[in-house]
C-alpha cells in the first residue's frame, strides 16, 4: 500500500455515513447548549472530505 | 458524561483502521532501515502533516486549550513565536547538514560531526525522556477519561498502548507516519466544529472580547509590562526564552519531530517537510486555544456553563472535554472523544519510534553489539518497540503513584534540553567547534539551568540553592533559565573549543556550513523552493500576530 488517500478517504466517508445517518434519522437530538443538528453537518463535511481523498486517489492511480 | 452505542462504534472504527493500515505495511518491512528510518520513501504532503501531528499529543490539546480558558489568546505565542520561526530555521538551514549527512538519527548526526561521548550523552538523555514523556502522556490520558467517561486507569492506558504497539510493531515508523496523518485529519475535523459552535455560542469574537477583560483577546498589547499580563512574562523573556533558545532547542533538534522530517523520498522533501507544516500549525491556536477563551466567554452569558472547579481556581484541564459535552450530540461525540485519543496515540506512537531508532542505531549498535547482520537490528528494532511500549507504560503507573516525580522528570528535562540548540548552531555553523567543546558545552549549559532553578524563586518553585531573585510566574522562570543554559553552553563550548585540537575540514564534507555543497535548486518551481515558502509563512505569521496583537 503505498497510498495512504485510499484508507484515510475510506475511513472519513464511513464516519461521514453514521454521522449523516444519525442526523437524519433524529434530526431531534440537541447537544445541551446548541439549536444545530451538529451530527448532520459535522457529517456532511466528512463525506465531502472523504470523497475528495477517494477522487484523488483514484485520479492517481 | 455518558456515551451511547454508536460512540463506542465510531472508537472501534478508528481502532480498526489504525490496525488496518498497520496491518498492509508489514510487508514494506524487509531491512532495519525500512522499520526504523522508512527507508527514506514517504513522500513531503504525508512527513509534513506527520510532523505537526507528532507534537499534537494528548497533553498539547488538553494543555492548549486550558492555557487559552486561562490566559486567552496570548497563549497563540506558543505557537506563532514558539514554534513557526524555528520550524523555519530547520527547513532552510539545518536540513541540508541532517539528510545530507545520511544520518539516521540526530544523535548519529551528532557522532559524525562530533564525537562518541556528544552522541552517547544525547542518544542516552533523549531515550530516558522519549520513555518518561511518553508515560506522563499517558497518565493524562489515563486520568482524563476516568474524570470524563468513568474508564478505570488501567483500562484506558493499556488499551490504547496495545494499539500503539500493534501498528508500530507491524509496520515500523511508515506506519507510525501514516497513522498520524490519518490522525491529523481526525483532529482537525472533530475539534474544529467545536471550535466554530462555541464561538458563535459566545457571539463571534466581538462577542468574546466584550464579556472578557481586553487582556484575554490581545496577543502583544500586554506584553510589555510582566505585571500587566496573567502569564507574567515580558517580551524579552518571551521572544529570547521561548522563541529562540526553547523553540529552536525543540523542533531544530528533538529527533522525534526531525525523524519525521528524514523519513522524506529527497533532500528537497526533507527540507520542505516543516516548511509545509508551518502552515497548518499557524492555524491549530483558532480550534485548540480559541475555544479555551469561548469557555470563559460562555461562563459569563448565564447559559448553565460552568468549568468544574478544583481547588481554589477552575480546573481548565477540563475546557475541552466539558465544551464537547455540552456542544457535541451522542455521534460526533464519539467523534471528538476519538479525535482525542487519536492525539494522545500520534504522540505516543511519535515517542516509540523515535525511542527505537535510538536506542536500536545508537545505544545497541554503538555501544553493545557492532557490525552484526542487518536482519539482527530489524529484530532488535523489533523487540525495542515491545520494551518502549512496556516502559512507557510502566512509566504511565510510576507517575500514577508517585505524582511529585512528574514535576521532578519534566524540570530535569527542561535542564537537559535547554543548552542544545546552542551545541547544533555551533556545531553546523562554525567548523572550528571540536567534540570536547560541545560535550563540555552541553554539561555546564544544564549545570547552568539547574544551578538558575536553584538560585530563583516563582510560585514557590526553586530556590533550594537560596532565593536571589523572584520571577512573577514559573513561566517567566523557565523561560529565563532557558536563557542562561543557552548562552552558558555557547559560551563554554566556543572556549573550549578554540583550546582543543579541530578536526581537519576534510572530514566535516556534508556535516558543516562552508565544506558542504548546498542542494541544487535547478528545476525546482517557485512553490517548492524552501525560501519562498518560508516567507511566505512569515508572511502570514506576521499579518496573524498583528490581527490579534
Amino acid at each position: 500500500m503505498g497510498d495512504l488517500r485510499t484508507p484515510c478517504g475510506l475511513f472519513f466517508t464511513a464516519l461521514g455515513v453514521i454521522l449523516c445517518a444519525l442526523g437524519v434519522l433524529f434530526p431531534g437530538t440537541r447537544a445541551p447548549l446548541t439549536e444545530t443538528n451538529v451530527n448532520l453537518y459535522s457529517g456532511i463535511t466528512m463525506l465531502v472530505f472523504g470523497g475528495v481523498m477517494l477522487w484523488l486517489a483514484r485520479r492517481s492511480a | 458524561m455518558t456515551l451511547a452505542r454508536v460512540d463506542y462504534l465510531i472508537f472501534a472504527l478508528y481502532f480498526g483502521f489504525v490496525l488496518g493500515i498497520g496491518w498492509l505495511l508489514k510487508k514494506r518491512v524487509a531491512t532495519s532501515e525500512d522499520f526504523l528510518t522508512s527507508g527514506r520513501s514517504v513522500p513531503v504532503w504525508i512527513t509534513s502533516l506527520a510532523f505537526i501531528a507528532a507534537n499534537m499529543g494528548a497533553q498539547e490539546m488538553i494543555g492548549m486549550c486550558a492555557s487559552g480558558a486561562k490566559y486567552g489568546i496570548m497563549t497563540a505565542h506558543f505557537y506563532w513565536v514558539g514554534a513557526i520561526p524555528a520550524m523555519l530555521f530547520v527547513g532552510v538551514f539545518m536540513m541540508p547538514f541532517y539528510y545530507g549527512s545520511r544520518a539516521r538519527s540526530v544523535p548519529e548526526y551528532l557522532k559524525l560531526r562530533f564525537d562518541e561521548k556528544t552522541r552517547t550523552f544525547n542518544a542516552v538523555t533523549f531515550a530516558t525522556m522519549t520513555v518518561f514523556s511518553s508515560g506522563i502522556s499517558m497518565y493524562a490520558l489515563g486520568l482524563l477519561f476516568g474524570l470524563v467517561l468513568g474508564w478505570s486507569f488501567a483500562s484506558s492506558v493499556l488499551l490504547s498502548a496495545a494499539i500503539v504497539l500493534v501498528y508500530t510493531y507491524l509496520g515500523g515508523l511508515t506506519s507510525a507516519i501514516y497513522n498520524e496523518v490519518l490522525q491529523f485529519f481526525l483532529i482537525v475535523l472533530g475539534f474544529s466544529p467545536l471550535a466554530i459552535l462555541a464561538v458563535a455560542k459566545a457571539g463571534g469574537w466581538e462577542g468574546m472580547a466584550s464579556r472578557l477583560p481586553p487582556v484575554m483577546t490581545h496577543s502583544w498589547k500586554y506584553m510589555s509590562n510582566s505585571a500587566e499580563n496573567p502569564m507574567g512574562v515580558e517580551i524579552f523573556g518571551l521572544v529570547a526564552g521561548l522563541g529562540f533558545v526553547l523553540s529552536f532547542g525543540y523542533w531544530c533538534t528533538d529527533f522525534l519531530v526531525v525523524q519525521r522530517a528524514l523519513a522524506a523520498n529527497s533532500m528537497s522533501g526533507a527540507r520542505r517537510t516543516p516548511l509545509i507544516a508551518a502552515f497548518p500549525k499557524m492555524f491549530v491556536p483558532f480550534f485548540v486555544i480559541v475555544p479555551g477563551i469561548a469557555a470563559m466567554a460562555l461562563m459569563k452569558m448565564g447559559l448553565g456553563y460552568n468549568l468544574p472547579v478544583k481547588g481554589d481556581s477552575y480546573n481548565y484541564d477540563l475546557a475541552l472535554t466539558t465544551l464537547m459535552a455540552q456542544f457535541y450530540p451522542s455521534g460526533m461525540l464519539g467523534v471528538g472523544l476519538t479525535a482525542l485519543m487519536a492525539s494522545f496515540m500520534s504522540g505516543m506512537a511519535g515517542n516509540v519510534t523515535a525511542f527505537n531508532t535510538v536506542w536500536t542505531y545508537d545505544i545497541y549498535q554503538g555501544h553493545i553489539r557492532k557490525g552484526a547482520a542487518d536482519s539482527h537490528y530489524l529484530r532488535v528494532g523489533r523487540l525495542t518497540t515491545v520494551v518502549g511500549v512496556a516502559l512507557s507504560v510502566g512509566a504511565a503507573f510510576l507517575v500514577q503513584l508517585y505524582n511529585n516525580l512528574m514535576d521532578l522528570l519534566q524540570l530535569v528535562f527542561a535542564f537537559v534540553n535547554a543548552p542544545l540548540f546552542a551545541t547544533f548552531l555551533l556545531g553546523m555553523f562554525w567548523k572550528r567547534t571540536t567534540g570536547h567543546g560541545a560535550f563540555s558545552g552541553l554539561l555546564a549549559g544544564t549545570g547552568a539551568a539547574a544551578l538558575t532553578h536553584g538560585l530563583t524563586v516563582a510560585e514557590g518553585k526553586g530556590g533550594w540553592l537560596g532565593a536571589v531573585h523572584q520571577f512573577p510566574s514559573t513561566m517567566a522562570q523557565n523561560f529565563w533559565i532557558a536563557i542562561f543554559a543557552w548562552t552558558t553552553c555557547f559560551l563554554v563550548t566556543i572556549l573550549v573549543s578554540l583550546l582543543t585540537r579541530p578536526r581537519p575540514v576534510s572530514e566535516l564534507h556534508n556535516l558543516v556550513y562552508g565544506v558542504t555543497d548546498m542542494p541544487p535548486l535547478g528545476g525546482a518551481r517557485w512553490y517548492q523552493r524552501p525560501g519562498v515558502l518560508a516567507v511566505v509563512v512569515l508572511v502570514v505569521c506576521v499579518i496573524l500576530n498583528i490581527w490579534f496583537g
